[in-house]
């Protein structure tokens, strides 16, 4: 039974369709995935049916009425909410507190809001202290807070955007028995995802988008792995993206350029040791939370390790000690983050303004007055050799999709003209097509002979692009495994026991 | 500015801000099962030093010299020569001759050699490895001036650096000192260019290239390779680089206590050689062995990677002495404690003194991933 119906909607931005004559059909009490590439129009889709954001041509119709919102709010106030990546939680207050935002009374009891808050998560079955503030949460219990908050005021239709892409393996089954227990209460789902197995798994029908225009939805069943990717890119990528376990041949191993002696920082970071090589990509697995990224960023000046015991770094032969990044980057290691939209990029800015600001910081200015011709070369070979899908070097970062930002991010690195480069999920939130550029660029800068470490939770990813996996585990390296010997099976029992 | 933080930290309160640290063991040294998954080729009781002496291989256990055939006419070890002292350092001419270093500090010529005179030397020797040369020249390892090779847990924990590298003229006897001041040199082999010695510096963890002839020829040692994660010990020359023994692991408890002067006194005062914290050939036979840093065994399971006193690695140098690939035998493991190698056509052996016994292993095991 149809609950929304879009027909012939477009989205355009400065006269670009993001979205071009979609027709798309939400049945109601069902589980429905829309998957595409980046910038393939799923977040505007979406947008436009949360109210984010307006349609230019097209008509919607809810229960067979036609509707348009002109905002969020008005969206919810007919039933459907959008829980996005980045939760719009206030990180400062307590979970009741958020759950109960905008509709305090005059004499507002805390208390109060705190029993109710408990009873609302106890009858979704959500483990989640009310009394705790947002900021100390996991990224799963921030997801049910958002989802509490989405139920709480009778949404009956949820879109999640990305919502397993910072979960680990356990918080994302739980996620997904939540998305179940809601469907039984009635709630319709949308969902956007970038790992196809999850859509497979969890959702009744999927729905592809390519380039803004619909290409099929069909039932989950009648799709497979590669026929999602055939659907998604027009072409099958799959052994591109990530090549099968043990048929991988090692680079050869150049000389030694760091080498980390019992790194210690805190409980994060414990005594953890091991090298990383010239011309090869070194390859850093383990769980969320097992240190890795902290220890890349004791590397690259951004933390600081115990200033007792803390262990040493040394780079090229000589032990190094970076209180700021800029040291680090001075020496030529450079650390390509993680949360490209909290630390990557100054979102309002252009490419090109991003990209000064790293030349600038590396040092590379040849005088205190910036060249504007310069830097407009700059950009212009960036895009150009990265791939970077935007109109021109003065496209604002924030109107990328998410592949293309991240190629930004890389590009902000490798100007400063690395000699080592640390990629922390470089593919995560990016889609099929760029992650096979962004694997290929990884190679590339390895042959060339960086050193390259890349950071993943995506075992697939970093079997098929390491020369050698090392594989943490509370805090330290326990484990290294060269291609022909990585599997998921040996990896993963040395990530967890 | 930051090297002179480091002097200033060196000087008030030494190098407290790194702590005690190890290298680790990866790249070519990754770890693996490949030396104790090797085959056995014999059990000895402490099987030490591997000469090759044409179709024989010679190697010492205690103050035994044993022979084996090994080829067509393959038989198991004999003696062949017994000593009153126990052998420290073997080592052949290749041509039916070969010299005995002993732990009294003797050095002692059999075979073709019996007829040459005794060593002489300025200071008291204790051969830890020999090689012989061009010309008949004999190169010995002297490991310290203050304890003889047996006592070499006790060197260590003194921290002396008294070893020296001598070249003999096995004919007329008489020696010089091409090298000294060092810290227990362990291994010894004649290298591919003109006058010049790979001498492994056990201490220091490092391998050293030192000129033959007269020391000013030489010149002061060359550091080729720092900085390794063991305690290296014998070093043999191969048909594409060398092989590398490495006899104990280095760990951070072992490192810490080398800097506690106060404490290693009272150890050596105090505890029995066997029980103290410092390398072992072989360990986890008594429950007075001092702990580990890492628990050895959680939830029933023996961790390979727990830091160990005692563990099996032997590792193949390339031409430029940097190293490309290792066997290990790790801390679940018992073949530790590997003293000396030896190639022999397409296999390489290794005595482990720890684990009582030879293994052979191919060198395609060897062959970088």
């Amino acid at each position: 039974m149809l609950l929304l119906q879009l027909k012939g909607v477009t989205k355009e931005y400065r006269g670009n369709p993001a979205v071009k004559n979609i027709d798309f059909e939400l049945e109601r009490g069902e589980i429905h995935a829309i998957l595409g590439e980046n910038g393939a129009g799923k977040s505007t889709l979406t947008k436009i049916m949360a109210g984010v954001v307006e349609p230019t041509a097209g008509v919607m119709t809810l229960d067979g009425e036609p509707v348009s919102f002109s905002s969020p709010a008005e969206a919810m106030s007919h039933g459907i909410a959008m829980v996005f990546q980045e939760t719009s939680l206030v990180p400062t207050m307590s979970v009741a507190q958020n759950l109960y935002l905008g509709e305090e009374k005059f004499f507002n009891r805390l208390r109060g809001i705190y029993i109710a808050a408990q009873q609302f998560l106890q009858s979704l079955n959500f483990p989640v202290d009310p009394t705790r503030d947002v900021a100390s949460l996991g990224a799963a219990q921030r997801q049910m807070v958002e989802i509490a908050r989405s139920v709480r005021a009778n949404a009956r239709i949820i879109i999640f955007d990305e919502p397993t892409a910072s979960l680990t393996p356990e918080e994302k089954g739980h996620f997904f028995s939540l998305i179940k227990r809601l469907v039984a209460r009635g709630v319709t789902i949308i969902f956007i995802s970038h790992a196809l197995e999850e859509a497979l798994e969890i959702s009744d029908r999927i729905t592809i988008l390519r380039d803004g225009e619909h290409v099929v939805t069909d039932r989950a069943s009648a799709f497979d792995r590669d026929k999602i990717i055939r659907a998604m890119v027009g072409r099958t990528l799959s052994h591109e993206v990530y090549a099968d376990a043990g048929t991988r041949k090692a680079r050869t191993r150049g000389e030694r350029v760091l080498s980390i002696q019992n790194l210690s920082m805190g409980s994060v970071v414990k005594n953890t040791s091991f090298s990383v090589y010239a011309g090869q990509v070194t390859g850093l697995f383990g769980l969320i939370g097992s240190g890795r990224s902290e220890t890349a960023k004791i590397i690259a000046g951004i933390f600081k390790r115990k200033s007792r015991n803390g262990g040493e770094i040394r780079f090229e032969g000589r032990p190094v000690r970076y209180r700021v990044p800029r040291q680090a980057v001075k020496d030529r290691i450079v650390y390509v983050t993680e949360d490209r939209k909290i630390e990557g990029f100054f979102e309002t800015m252009s490419i090109m303004e991003n990209l000064q600001v790293n030349f600038a910081a590396a040092g590379l200015n040849r005088s205190q007055i910036v060249n504007m011709a310069e830097l407009r070369q700059l950009s212009e070979h960036w895009v150009k050799a990265l791939n970077v899908r935007a109109i021109n070097g003065d496209a604002r970062v924030v109107e990328l999709s998410g592949g293309n930002q991240q190629k930004v991010v890389i590009a902000r690195s490798l100007l400063q003209q690395p000699r080592v480069i640390i990629f922390d999920e470089p593919t995560k939130g990016v889609d099929v097509g760029a992650i096979a550029e962004i694997h290929q660029l990884i190679d590339r800068l390895a042959s060339a002979g960086l050193s390259v470490v890349v950071i993943s939770s995506y075992l697939p990813e970093i079997i098929s692009i390491s020369d050698r996996v090392l594989v943490y585990r509370q805090g330290r390296v326990v484990e290294e495994f060269s291609p022909q010997e990585a599997t998921t099976e040996k990896i993963m029992y040395a990530a967890v026991h | 500015m930051s090297s002179l933080f480091q002097v200033l930290s060196r000087a008030f309160g030494g190098e407290r801000g790194t702590g005690v640290t190890v290298p680790p063991m990866d790249g070519a040294l990754r770890p693996n099962q490949a030396l104790e998954t090797a085959p056995a080729m014999f059990r000895q009781e402490r099987p030490d030093n591997l000469a090759k002496d044409g179709n024989k291989l010679l190697f010492s256990s205690g103050p035994t010299l044993n022979a084996m055939e090994i080829g067509a006419n393959h038989k198991a070890p004999a003696a062949i020569a017994q000593f009153d002292s126990e052998i420290t350092a073997v080592a052949s001419d290749g041509a039916g001759g070969y010299a005995v270093g002993l732990d009294s500090g003797e050095i002692v010529f059999g075979g073709v050699l019996e007829s040459l005179s005794r060593l002489k030397s300025d200071v008291p020797l204790a051969p830890t490895a020999m090689a012989f040369g061009k010309q008949g020249r004999l190169y010995v390892c002297s490991g310290s001036q203050n304890n003889r090779p047996s006592r070499w847990k006790r060197d260590l924990v003194e921290c002396n650096q008294s070893g020296s590298v001598w070249e003999f003229e096995p004919s007329s006897g008489s020696g010089i000192c091409l090298a000294s001041g060092l810290a227990f040199p362990y291994g010894i082999a004649v290298t591919g260019e003109e006058g010049t010695l790979l001498v492994s510096e056990s201490w220091k963890h490092r391998l050293l290239l030192i000129g033959t002839g007269r020391p000013s020829n030489g010149g002061v040692p060359k550091v080729v390779l720092d900085d390794l994660p063991g305690y290296p010990a014998r070093i043999a020359a191969g048909s594409n680089g060398y092989w590398l023994a490495i006899f104990a692991p280095r760990g951070q408890l072992m490192e810490f206590v080398l800097r506690e002067d106060e404490y290693r006194k009272r150890m050596m005062e105090t505890v029995k050689p066997d029980f103290w914290m410092a390398p072992s050939l072989s360990s986890g036979k008594s429950f007075l062995e001092p702990l580990q840093l890492g628990a050895i065994r959680t939830m029933g399971t023996l961790k390979a990677w727990a830091p160990t006193r005692s563990y099996g690695l032997l590792v193949h140098l390339d031409m430029h002495y940097q190293p490309t690939s290792s066997a290990h035998s790790r801390a679940d493991g018992s073949r530790h404690g590997i003293t000396s190698c030896l190639q022999w056509e397409d296999r390489v052996l290794a005595a482990s003194k720890g684990g009582n016994l030879v293994v052979s292993l191919s060198i395609d095991e060897f062959r970088e991933d």
